[in-house]
Order: structure tokens, then sequence, then C-alpha cells
């Protein structure tokens, strides 16, 4: 993954968007607004196949961003543009929102069997896929929440797309269904699939991740390998990779980004809701405590 | 995302959609207790009118004024949160990743819904329908080929009529749910529409009249609305054919055209709706934001 913006202290900042590979998901100059706020403010970004987890404070626009690349979230300004699936006529993007969305009434082979028929897939192998055959059965509602954002998952990798996008796929999750999202979202970045995972669950991101993007009131303030930003940074862990690019982004911030409500993270948490349980394991002074 | 799909494409998952909806309505008791409760009150209502002995046409002049409300009401019930659902919940954008058209999804909905309709609002119709062949007097039993006698064929008119009028205020009632941004919005939006569908057309011919309009252009101004068409389509093809009356209570053809010019407007709307809101208020954004540039 290649990063391209404005914003300063950025690695590889000076990679070319447009000469991106073909099968690469190319982010140019995205900038969205609720309200006249921006919740994202310019970013340019390419994402490659493997798995790319988006990381940052509440209202720092992975969300927004997530939305922007499933598209279900239009640019104000800038373009997105994806790999074609080779046919036209498959499924080019497997998304997962924040908030899982199936209707009650139905089991979770029946919520499957109906994407599973858009897209020519089988159910009883996706709901396999994330390990829960055994709650086949089981109707949506009575599902805890982690089996329901696993059968989300599944959802999402029905049809073999070569985007998949997870907004927060561990909230919520005890560490063993923590974990078990994200090996599964691992898994299925393959050479060809580009995975998009956002969390607040660090530890899962040394564990998992191929590549990072950090966001920060709705800016770039750290994109690369993961294991090259780290050494950049000059630290062992994500964590404190997340707290040392945290720092250079308050400290390259401008007085709206002091705001939370002009820099965008009031509108976002508005919109998507205060995210996951994790952020109060995360506590990066001047950061996410604004 | 889907929406440079082709025309072809857009119309891609309407049966899939199809199924999932049916599977849900077949799902929610309350419908199959609606039904039940309509079949109840069309029952009281024919039996204080006479009972079913006294044939065809006199339980449709019973049934015509109840049916101008309930028939709307169920119908209204039916739609206000058809596309509401799933836009709240966040899964219409999930769906929309599978190369779902906007059309094909509100197509699908919509044949679903409307099977709940002839289910919910034209089986007791027709149970009454039965009721009416079974008690009735002997020549009821004819199928009438000239005026002037009742006949079975004139209350399956009057069942198709009655479908016609209930998919022109689903679809209306879907455009409603379509455009809600909550449950609350839909229901009280969908009350509005409702009184305004009921009342508001004979309301504004009463006016017109009053104004001074040529009484002559009733026939043709009241097939305009939903209950004036379909008030009127009864009285000229089922109540006026037995009575054997040269009727001119509305304009037959355009009458028809009403009801199925509203279901497709309704129709229509509610693709346009779901289709361009998002793109609306991104332009919107797009020229707040440019305007604080």
């Amino acid at each position: 993954m290649t990063e391209r913006s404005s914003t300063e202290g950025t690695p590889d900042a000076g990679s070319a968007v447009d000469g991106a590979k073909p099968d690469r998901v190319v982010v140019d100059d995205l900038t969205r607004t609720y309200g006249g706020v921006p919740v994202l403010d310019s970013v340019s970004l390419a994402f490659g196949p493997g798995l790319t987890v988006v990381i940052g404070p509440n209202g720092s626009g992975k969300s927004t961003l997530l939305g922007a690349l499933a598209g279900t979230v239009p640019p104000i300004t800038g373009e997105i543009r994806r790999p074609n699936v080779e046919d036209g006529s498959g499924k080019s993007i497997g998304y997962l929102p924040q908030r899982v969305p199936f209707r009650e009434g139905f089991t979770a082979r029946e919520t499957l069997a109906f994407y599973a028929r858009l897209v020519d897939g089988d159910p009883d192998a996706a709901l396999a896929s994330v390990g829960l055959s055994d709650a086949a059965d089981r109707p949506v509602e009575d599902l805890s929440g982690g089996m329901q954002r696993l059968l989300g998952i599944a959802q999402a990798m029905l049809g073999d797309p070569p985007l998949v996008v997870l907004d927060e796929p561990a909230s919520g999750l005890d560490p063993g269904m923590r974990e078990r999202a994200f090996r599964t979202a691992a898994a299925h970045a393959t050479d060809d699939v580009t995975v998009v995972v956002s969390t607040h669950n660090l530890d899962l991101v040394d564990a998992h991740a191929d590549r990072v993007v950090m966001l920060a009131r709705g800016r770039v303030a750290a994109a690369g390998d993961l294991d090259a930003l780290r050494d950049e940074y000059g630290v062992d862990t994500t964590t404190a990779l997340y707290e040392a690019a945290g720092r250079d982004a308050t400290l390259s911030g401008t007085d709206d980004d002091a705001d939370p409500a002009r820099s965008g993270a009031a509108a976002e948490d508005k919109r998507n809701g205060p995210g996951d349980d994790g952020d109060r394991d995360v506590h990066v002074t001047g950061v996410s405590e604004r | 995302m889907t929406a440079d799909l082709g025309v072809t494409d857009a119309f891609a998952g309407a049966g899939t959609v199809f199924r999932r909806e049916l599977a849900t309505v077949l799902r929610t008791p309350g419908y199959g207790v609606l039904g039940v409760g309509l079949l109840a009150v069309l029952w009281l209502l024919v039996a204080v009118g006479g009972g079913g002995a006294t044939g065809f046409v006199p339980a449709v002049v019973d049934l015509l004024l109840p049916a101008e409300l309930l028939v709307p009401l169920l119908a209204v019930v039916l739609g206000y949160r058809a596309l509401l659902a799933d836009a709240v919940s966040g899964e219409f954008a999930v769906i929309r990743t599978h190369s779902v058209g906007v059309a094909g999804y509100v197509v699908g909905v919509l044949l679903a819904r409307l099977v709940a309709l002839v289910a919910v609002v034209g089986l007791p119709f027709a149970v009454i329908g039965g009721y009416v062949w079974v008690t009735a007097a002997p020549d009821t039993g004819i199928f009438a080929t000239h005026a002037g006698v009742d006949s079975p064929l004139l209350y399956v008119r009057f069942l198709a009529l009655i479908t016609l009028f209930g998919a022109a205020f689903l679809a209306l009632s879907m455009w409603v749910s379509a455009a809600a941004t909550s449950r609350r919005g839909a229901a009280a939006v969908a009350v509005l529409a409702f009184l305004a569908g009921t009342l508001g057309g004979d309301l504004a011919l009463i006016q017109s009249l009053m104004a001074g309009a040529d009484p002559s252009a009733v026939a043709g101004r009241a097939a305009l609305t939903p209950n004036g068409a379909f008030r009127g389509l009864v009285f000229e093809t089922v109540i006026g054919v037995s009575f054997a009356q040269e009727g001119n209570v509305v304009d037959v053809g355009r009458a028809v055209g009403s009801l199925a010019g509203w279901t497709l407007f309704g129709s229509l709307a509610s693709v346009g709706t779901l289709a361009f809101r998002e793109r609306v208020s991104t332009v919107i954004e797009r020229s707040r934001f440019r305007f604080a540039e």
C-alpha cells in the first residue's frame, strides 16, 4: 500500500498513486464532509492485495473511509478507483458495516442463502469458513454479537470479491472471538484479494496486518508496511506506533483539529456510533482524549 | 458499487429479493391477524346489510364505502415500512454490494407486498364472495352475459378492482417508506398520505364544484384520484351493470389508467428516491463544501 497526502510527516508520501497497479484500490484526494464539517480531508492512498488495517481514534474518519471504499459513502471531492471483476458480472466488493444489519426472523443459513443466491455462492461453505456450521439453524437475533459479526464476515466474503471491507469486525467481541474474526479476514487476504479492516484492537494488528493506515482527524497520520513503519518510528509494537504517529499528527495539527466538532469527530461519531469497547483501551495523549 | 449498472442489470436480483420479502411477510403474524380482522368486519357489514342471501351486488353496495377506507389502510400498513427497514438497518447498502439494482430491489419488494395485499385484503373479500355464493338466492349463480342480472362475475370484477385500488395505495406507501428516515417519520407521513388519498380527492372535487366548476366535468376529474377512480369503476362496471343503467359516474378508461398510473408513479418514485437520495445529499454537501472554501 502506498500513501500520498498533503499530511506532513507521513511515510511513503512520495509514492505515486497514478502509477498504481491495476489490482489496487486507489483513493485519490478524497474529501468527505457532513454538515460542511470535513470527516476525511484530502486523503490519498492505494490499497494492494493483503490485509490492511485502518486504525485511529474515534471520529478520525475510519468508518467514512471504509464506507467510501465500499461505495456507500460518495466522495465530496476526489475519487476511488477499484479493480473490476474479470467478467464484469460478479460481486466486486464485500462489505460489513460497523453495525451488523441482518434481518431478524431468519436463520444464519437463510440469511447467507439470500446473499449466496445473488452471487451463486454456497451458504453452507460460507458458514463453515467462519466456524458457524453448528449455529446454521439458529435465528440471527439469537446469535451472540460475535457470531453475528462472523456471519457478517461470511456474507462479505461470499462470491470471492477482490475487495473486502470490514468495519470493526472485532467490535464488542471477547478475545477469542476477536482473534477468530481477524484470523478469518487474514486468511482471506490472498495475493488476489485486498482486505481492509478497521479496529481499535492494536494487538490484533501486530498479529495479522500486512499494512497499516493510521488516521487522525480525517487525515493520514501514517501509512505503509507495518514492519517498515515500526522501523521508521523506532518502535516495537503497533500500540507504540499509534502513540508516536498520533503525537506527530497532533504536533502538525491546526487549531481546527483541536475542536472535535470542527474536525469531524462529532460528525462521524453521530453517523457511525462511538465505536467498539476497545476504545477504552486506547488513550493517546493529545489525540484520543481531546 | 453498482450505481453504474445498465438497464438490464438494474433488475438483477429482483427474484431473490422477492423470495426474501415474501418469507418476511409470511413470518409476520400481524398480517394474518389483519386479514382475519378484515374478514370479521366484512362479514359483519354484510350481515347487517341483510346477509349473503341478498346477492353479490347488494353485498358490493354494502362493502363499497368500507372498502374505500379499509383497502387503503391495509395497503399503507403493508407498505409504509417495506423499504425503510433495510435502509435504516444498513442492510440495503450491503445488498447493493451484491450487484442488486435499485429497480430490481424495489420491484422484488413491491411484488412480494402485492402478494401479501392479495392475501391479506383480497382473500377476505373473496371469502365473503364465497359466502354470498353459498347463501344467496338461486338466480345469483347465473353467470350474467347481459345487464340487469346479479352475477358472481360482477363480484370477481369487484375483487379485481380492489386489487388494483390496493396496489395504487401500496405503491404510494412504499414511496413513503423510501423517503422516510425513521419508523416514526414513516408512520406520520403514511397517516397523512392515507388521509390525503382517501379524503383529499373528494374534498378537492367538492371545492371545485363550489367554486363554479362545470358539473359535467366531474366524471373526468373523479377518475384522477385513487378513491374516485375505484368508486367510479365499481359503479360503472359492477353496480351499474346489474341495474342496467347508463352510468356516467366516471370515465372508465381514465379511471383504470389513473389506478395503474398511481401504481406506476409510486413504484418509479420509490426507485428514484432510493437511487438518488444519497446523490442529492452529496450534491448539497458538495455545494456547502465549495461555498465554505
